[in-house]
């Protein structure tokens, strides 16, 4: 009975509600379409997405810190279009690579530096580093499309590494399970929660919270640059709208996943429930032929619904946690 | 790999049937079921709606008792959603996917895919650059002829000489950046377009309100414009209205491409005197034609290869002069309007 009663608790959490969302959606899709089983498809459901769900990982670290990132889809744009512009310099792709790493590193520093030494919003910010990252990249690639990368790079992106599944998704599981490890198991996970919640008290508790500030908005760049690779390798070129608005996008699913704007609460496996929520509903409804209107629209419901029911339903949860 | 086995193809075809262009025309049989999706570069643009009625029209005429969907991404959206198109349109195994590229060369993995699930890819209005992925591309017109048509308009609108400006869609459109630099070849190519000089190139991404405003930025900076060339339907309009509102169609003009329903007015009330444009819906039907003909089996798609497309006659496919190792049906042709053919064209 206890155990029955615990059960029905944890399913009145955000993430309990957005699995039985999600088990629903899938359910209405394996019953209503031939193909949305089959191996293939399940691989290119990630796949066509698989640059903002590695992004919104790392995304759900910044917002739980009570920061933004809006320059996220900037600088995948700045890394694919670097690494194009480098290829066709005749610069080794391996090499290419590493640079554009070091340029989301960079990238991310002077995000992190600004927000947390100089003190300014990081909503202000990152909305700089969106025009302006997304300007570099204009500047590199021009008004061109950059393609013929090498064969090994191409397949990265596109074909399978381990039988049907491609590298990208195989660097999603890895990269779920080593931020799950660092956010909900480690100190520095702690410390993330803490800011988040309210950094005066970090400050007073002796956390260097400035530290800990750069560091995400560093984890943040990296991943991007390297998101933006795997989105040069997928579609085998670049121009310099790629990964336009991805941003909105990302933060959509860190936000459907229960993660607070304000900071402070939300959990990675909520992160991993609204990806495959939106994932899921995006590809039943392709695969149903339901336009490109429709679907932006139910997506912004979602949101929409996923604002208004933690008001409704949390109060109750929050005082049985209490007692 | 591809690429260069169609290449060499393309070679070897060329020189074989060089001597048979008139071949007999096939004609195209319909009844048989195959589930086609035609894919704009995005919703909400009437041309493209207008090419969905020439396909629908080319759908119930052949009979097809399977699906054509239209289908298209959000215009912020245009390029993932387009890859997220095709890729989806192969995995539910539809016959050929008709596309107007604007995701460039991205789409190639997608629509290589595509062809491997066993569809045909056919380009309408836009190409992909390379041709890789492609099975045929159905050209509006000939890519250099636009060329010559929007240097002669600009000629007559500016009465010779003068500053001119052009006003695209996305940097990134291959239609446009074509017909561009096609104009800007034939600009070179003959001394009575001297007079003419351009003076820059900007992009309105093919939305109202930023065409808009690129236009009007267009007038600040260049004093001594005498005219707009938007090769695009939702530019030329733009630019138009922005010149009428403020009250410059006096002393700046408009052309380019445009639709007749929504050039009308400023046609009349002359700030865009003169422009082109073929027929959207005889571009959709053209391309439903060739797409059914491949997926059916009954087109190869070889160069050389000539065919009878329902009301609109019969076509050849044919190297693509702009795109090396390309094929392309080319439609054809040009209607330059202006107040005197306007009007009937409007209704």
């Amino acid at each position: 009975m206890n155990a029955l009663k615990a059960g029905l608790v944890k399913l009145q959490s955000w993430e309990g509600f957005l699995l039985v969302v999600l088990i629903f959606i899938i359910l209405m899709n394996a019953s209503l379409t031939d193909n949305f089983l089959s191996v293939g498809n399940q691989m290119n459901l990630f796949m066509l997405s698989i640059e903002k769900i590695i992004v919104a990982l790392v995304m759900t670290f910044v917002i739980i810190n009570a920061e933004i990132d809006l320059s996220v889809g900037s600088m995948m744009g700045l890394s694919a279009c670097a690494f194009g512009w480098m290829f066709q310099q005749g610069v080794d792709p391996v090499l290419a690579i590493g640079i554009c790493l070091l340029i989301g590193l960079v990238g991310g520093f002077i995000n992190g530096w600004f927000v947390a030494r100089v003190g300014l919003p990081s909503l202000v910010v990152t909305l700089a580093t969106l025009i302006g990252y997304r300007g570099l990249a204009r500047v590199l690639v021009e008004d061109r499309g950059i393609g013929d990368f090498p064969q090994w790079f191409n397949d990265l992106g596109q074909k399978g590494l381990i039988g049907p599944v491609p590298f990208g998704l195989i660097a999603f599981v890895i990269l779920f399970i080593g931020l799950y490890v660092v956010l909900q198991r480690s100190g520095f996970g702690r410390k993330t929660y803490v800011i988040g919640t309210n950094r005066e008290v970090a400050d007073f508790a002796g956390i260097d919270t400035g530290r800990v500030k750069i560091v995400i908005f560093v984890m943040s760049g990296l991943v991007s640059a390297f998101a933006g690779l795997l989105f040069a390798a997928r579609v085998g070129a670049v121009r310099g709208d790629v990964a336009n608005g991805f941003e909105l996008d990302i933060i959509t699913m860190v936000l459907l996943g229960g993660v607070s704007i304000f900071g402070g609460t939300g959990t990675l496996v909520g992160t991993l429930l609204a990806i495959l929520i939106v994932l899921n509903l995006r590809n039943g409804m392709a695969l149903l032929n339901i336009t490109g209107h429709i679907q932006t629209g139910v997506v912004g419901l979602l949101l929409i619904a996923s604002v208004l029911v933690p008001r409704i339903k949390l109060p109750t949860v929050k005082a049985k946690e209490v007692t | 790999m591809n690429y260069f086995k169609t290449l060499g193809l393309t070679a070897a075809l060329l020189m074989g049937t060089s001597g048979m262009a008139f071949a007999q025309a096939k004609t195209i049989a319909g009844g048989s079921e195959v589930d086609m999706v035609l894919l704009p570069k995005f919703l909400g643009i009437l041309v493209f709606d207008q090419a969905n009625e020439g396909a629908q029209e080319a759908h119930a005429e052949l009979a097809n008792p399977g699906d054509l969907l239209f289908q298209g991404p959000t215009p912020e959206n245009s390029v993932a959603g387009q890859i997220e198109i095709v890729t989806t349109a192969a995995t539910n195994g539809v016959g050929a996917v008709m596309i107007s590229n604007n995701a460039g060369d991205q789409i190639t993995p997608a629509a290589e895919a595509a062809q491997a699930a066993g569809a045909k890819v056919v380009t309408w209005d836009s190409p992909i650059p390379s041709g890789a992925g492609e099975d045929i591309f159905v050209a509006q017109v000939d890519f250099g002829s636009i060329g010559v048509v929007m240097a002669d308009m600009a000629l007559s609108i500016t009465g010779g000489s003068g500053q001119f400006a052009v006003l695209s869609a996305t940097p990134d459109a291959a239609n446009q950046n074509a017909w561009i630099e096609a104009m800007k070849a034939a600009l070179a190519a003959d001394a009575k377009y001297a007079g003419l000089e351009l003076v820059d190139v900007v992009y309105g991404d093919d939305q109202a309100e930023v065409s808009y405003n690129r236009a009007l930025a267009l007038v600040d900076s260049y004093p001594d414009l005498k005219l707009i060339m938007a090769p695009t339907t939702v530019g030329i309009q733009a630019a138009a209205k922005a010149m009428q509102d403020e009250g410059l169609c006096d002393t700046v003009k408009t052309s380019g491409l445009g639709l007749p329903s929504e050039m009308v007015s400023y046609t009349l009330n002359g700030c865009a005197p003169e422009f082109a444009l073929w027929d959207f819906r005889d571009l959709g039907y053209l391309t439903y034609y060739t797409a059914y003909g491949l997926a059916t089996g009954q087109l190869t798609g070889e160069i050389g290869e000539t065919f009878t497309a329902g009301r609109m006659g019969d076509f050849t496919v044919e190297a693509d002069p702009g795109r090396e190792g390309a094929k392309r049906i080319l439609m054809g042709p040009f209607t330059v309007y202006n107040a005197e053919n306007v009007e009937a064209a409007a209704k």
